[in-house]
C-alpha cells in the first residue's frame, strides 16, 4: 500500500526522476559492460532504486551515507553526478575517486558519501564511528548505513550495531533485503528471516517496510532520521526489496524462481510509482515521458565525456592514498 | 556484435544455440544466443537494435571474450555519438580504450592460440606451480621389446608396450592412482593408461583401457583408435578424461630422455626417448644394447623416492620380460 499522504509535486517528480536515473544509468552501464568498452565487472542494483532514492531523500546535504560493493544507486540518490560515476568506472582522472574507486568504490566526500566499502558488513561499524563523531561533536549529523541481507550474518554487524545501540548513535541501518546474499537466499543463512526483529534484541526500534515502495521508505526513513536527530537512534529499517539482475555482470540469476522473479518484477519500484502518481493524477505521462527523455540526453551526455576522459596515471597512484600527518 | 566477458575465468565460452535467425529484427537488450560458460549456462543479450545480417559463429563453437559473433546492420551506432562522428557502425573493439593508450600493441597481427593449447596451457601451469614435481631417471633393455614388434604383423605401436607394462604393475602400486583433493585423497576410478598424442601442433591425451590380461596388439588396436578419434577432432576422445598414470613418448625423435610435466590430477608421468644402442658392462665386458631411457616425474606431496623407485624398476623389469 503506498503512503496516502500528499505531497508537492516537485517533490514527487523529484523522486520519479531519481529513480529514473538510476535505472538507466545501471542499464546504460550493463550495455557498456555488453560491448567490451567497459572492463571488469559491476554490482548493478536494477529493481532497487526505491530504497536508495527514499532513505537520501529524507537525508539533510551534511548528512552521510555508507555504502556497499553495489552502490550505484546510493551514489546517484546522494547527489553524485551520472557524469563523475561514469568517468569513475571508466578508470578517468575526472571520476568521483579520480579513478581509483572503481566501480565497488564509488563515493565522493564533499556530497556526503564515503566511497563504497566492498567488504560485506564492513561500513557497518565505520558508520558506527562517524556517528559517534557526530555525537560527540554536537553537530545533529546522521549517517544512514546502506547493507545488503548478507552482511547480518556477518560478525561486524553485531558489533557495530551494538556499539551504536549502547551509545544511542544517529545512524539509521538501512538493510536493503533483496533476498539472496550473491546467489544464497535468506532462509538458508538465518532462522529468523525478519530481519528487523534484530534491533529489540539490541535495544533500538527496527521496522519492516515495503523496499519498492519509494513513499513508504521516505516515510519510514524520515522518521528514523528524525529519532536519531533527536538522541534516539539508532533505526534498523529493513527494506524488502528485489534485484532485477545478477548478483555482478556474470551471474545468470539462475537461483531465482521464475515465478519469484515474475511475482517481484510486478511489483516494480518505477512503473509502481507512475502508476500511483498517473492514478493521482499528480502528474501526466507526458511529463513522466520528459522525465525519462531527460533523463536519457543526461547520460548520453556523461557515456561521450567518460570515454573521452583522461585515464589515471601510473604516477598519481599513491595520491590521496594516505592521509597526511597531522 | 562480439562475445561479451562473461565467463567468470578465461575460459572460451561455448555457444549452445541461437535465439534469432539471420534477417530478424533485434531489440538491444533481447535474447540473441543461449552459451554455456565453465559455471553456468546464461543468454546473450543484444546490444544493438537492427536487423541480424549474419552469425559469426556456429551452436557447439567455443568462442573467446571479444570474438565477432553476429553481424548487425543498425541505423544508429550501438551507443549514441556525436552526429560529427562519421565512422562506420562497427562496435568498438574489446577494451578499445585501454589499447588505445598502448599503441604498439595493435600493430601487428594478433595470434591467437588454439583452445587446446589455452585449456593444455593453463592446466600444465597450474601443474607446475602447485605439484612438487620430482624425477627419476633410469633406462631398460628395449631387445627384447624389439624382437616381440618386429616378430608381430602389424606391428604394435610402441606405446603399446609401455602401457602394457605399466597396466601389469599398477595394481601393486596403489598410490599411483591416488588422487590429491581438498576433502583428502580419493582413488582414481579405472586402470585407464593416458597416452599423449599429438594432432597438428595440439596435444591431447588419450585414455587407453588396458588390463594386466591385455595383450599388446590388443592395447595398441585400442591406442590407435583413439588417435585417429582425437586426429579426427571427435569431442570425447579429446576431452580430459581421468586416467591412473599419463605416458609420453618421443622415441620417434632424437630426443634421448626428458621430464614431462604431470598431468592433473595425475601424480606420475612416464616419458620416453628413442630406443638406441648404448654401451653397457657385462660380465665384465663393454657391449652393445639397444635401450631406451625412462624418466618418472612424480608429485611429492603423494609418493616419495623409493616408493617411485620401486615403481620404475617394476616397470623396468616387465619391459625387459617381454
Amino acid at each position: 500500500m503506498l503512503a496516502q499522504k500528499t505531497y508537492e509535486k516537485s517533490f514527487v517528480l523529484s523522486l520519479y526522476e531519481r529513480m529514473v536515473l538510476i535505472r538507466e544509468f545501471e542499464e546504460r552501464v550493463k550495455f557498456l559492460f555488453l560491448e567490451g568498452a567497459m572492463p571488469g565487472t559491476i554490482h548493478q542494483c536494477q529493481g532497487q532504486e526505491a530504497t536508495a532514492t527514499g532513505v537520501c531523500a529524507s537525508l539533510q546535504a551534511d548528512d552521510w551515507i555508507t555504502s556497499t560493493f553495489r552502490g550505484h544507486g546510493h551514489a546517484l540518490a546522494k547527489g553524485l553526478t551520472a557524469h563523475e560515476l561514469l568517468d569513475e568506472l571508466f578508470g578517468a582522472r575526472t571520476g568521483c575517486c579520480k579513478g581509483k574507486g572503481g566501480s565497488m568504490h564509488v563515493g565522493n566526500m564533499k556530497k556526503g558519501m564515503v566511497p563504497g566499502i566492498a567488504i560485506v558488513a564492513g561500513g557497518i561499524p565505520l558508520a558506527a564511528g562517524m556517528a559517534l563523531a557526530f555525537k560527540m561533536r554536537g553537530s545533529r549529523q546522521v549517517v544512514a548505513c546502506f547493507f545488503g541481507d548478507g552482511a547480518v550474518a556477518e560478525g561486524a554487524f553485531h558489533e557495530g550495531v551494538n556499539m551504536a545501540a549502547i551509545w544511542k548513535l544517529p545512524v539509521v541501518f538501512v538493510c536493503e533485503n533483496n533476498l539472496y546474499g550473491a546467489s544464497t537466499h535468506v532462509s538458508k543463512v538465518m532462522n529468523d528471516t525478519c530481519i528487523s526483529h534484530r534491533a529489540s534484541h539490541y535495544g533500538f526500534n527496527g521496522q519492516t517496510v515495503d523496499g519498492n515502495d519509494v513513499l513508504a521508505v521516505y516515510e519510514a526513513a524520515g522518521q528514523a532520521v528524525a529519532d536519531c536527530r533527536s538522541g534516539n537512534g539508532p533505526v534498523l529499517l529493513e527494506l524488502l526489496t528485489y534485484r532485477r539482475t545478477g548478483h555482478s555482470r556474470r551471474d545468470t540469476c539462475a537461483y531465482q524462481p521464475k515465478e519469484e522473479r515474475e511475482n517481484w518484477f510486478s511489483r516494480d519500484p518505477l512503473d509502481r510509482f507512475a502508476g500511483v502518481l498517473l492514478e493521482r493524477g499528480d502528474v501526466s505521462q507526458v511529463e513522466l515521458d520528459q522525465v525519462k527523455s531527460c533523463v536519457e540526453q543526461q547520460i548520453n551526455e556523461a557515456v561521450e565525456l567518460a570515454k573521452k576522459a583522461p585515464l589515471a596515471g601510473p604516477e598519481e597512484l599513491l595520491q590521496d592514498v594516505f592521509a597526511p600527518l597531522s | 556484435m562480439k562475445m561479451p566477458d562473461l565467463s567468470t575465468t578465461d575460459s572460451a565460452i561455448k555457444l549452445v544455440r541461437w535465439l534469432v535467425q539471420p534477417g530478424q529484427s533485434v531489440k538491444r537488450g533481447q535474447a540473441l544466443c543461449e552459451i554455456e560458460t565453465d559455471k553456468a549456462a546464461s543468454e546473450v543479450e543484444s546490444i544493438v537494435t537492427g536487423v541480424l545480417k549474419e552469425l559469426r559463429a556456429q551452436p557447439g563453437d567455443m568462442v573467446v571474450v571479444g570474438q565477432e559473433i553476429a553481424l548487425f546492420e543498425t541505423e544508429m551506432p550501438s551507443t549514441p555519438s556525436p552526429p560529427t562522428a562519421s565512422a562506420p557502425a562497427k562496435a568498438s573493439g574489446l577494451f578499445a580504450r585501454n589499447r588505445a593508450a598502448a599503441p604498439a600493441a595493435s600493430q601487428s597481427p594478433a595470434i591467437t592460440l588454439s583452445q587446446p593449447q589455452q585449456t593444455l596451457g593453463r592446466r600444465l601451469q597450474a601443474s607446475k606451480q602447485t605439484i612438487p614435481h620430482f624425477y627419476l631417471q633410469a633406462s631398460a633393455n628395449a631387445e627384447p621389446m624389439i624382437r616381440r614388434r618386429n616378430a608381430a604383423s602389424p606391428k604394435p605401436v610402441w606405446e603399446a608396450f609401455f602401457v602394457s607394462a605399466i597396466s601389469k604393475v599398477l595394481k601393486d602400486f596403489e598410490r599411483i592412482r591416488w588422487r590429491l583433493g581438498a576433502e583428502g585423497v580419493s582413488t582414481n576410478a579405472n586402470s585407464d593408461i593416458g597416452v599423449a598424442v599429438d594432432a597438428k601442433g595440439d596435444l591431447f591425451v588419450a585414455a587407453v583401457a588396458a588390463l594386466p590380461t591385455s595383450t599388446v596388439e590388443e592395447i595398441s588396436n585400442n591406442i590407435r583408435e583413439r588417435v585417429r578419434e582425437i586426429q579426427e577432432g571427435v569431442g570425447e576422445a579429446r576431452g580430459i578424461r581421468p586416467a591412473a598414470i599419463t605416458i609420453t613418448n618421443l622415441g620417434a625423435t632424437s630426443i634421448e630422455s626428458f621430464t614431462a610435466i604431470i598431468n592433473p590430477p595425475e601424480v606420475a608421468i612416464l616419458a620416453m626417448g628413442k630406443i638406441g644402442p648404448a654401451p653397457i658392462v657385462q660380465a665384465g665386458q663393454i657391449a652393445i644394447q639397444q635401450r631406451v631411457a625412462l624418466t618418472l616425474s612424480a608429485d611429492h606431496r603423494v609418493i616419495n623416492g623409493k616408493y617411485a623407485a620401486d615403481f620404475l624398476g617394476a616397470i623396468i623389469r616387465e619391459i625387459e620380460a617381454f
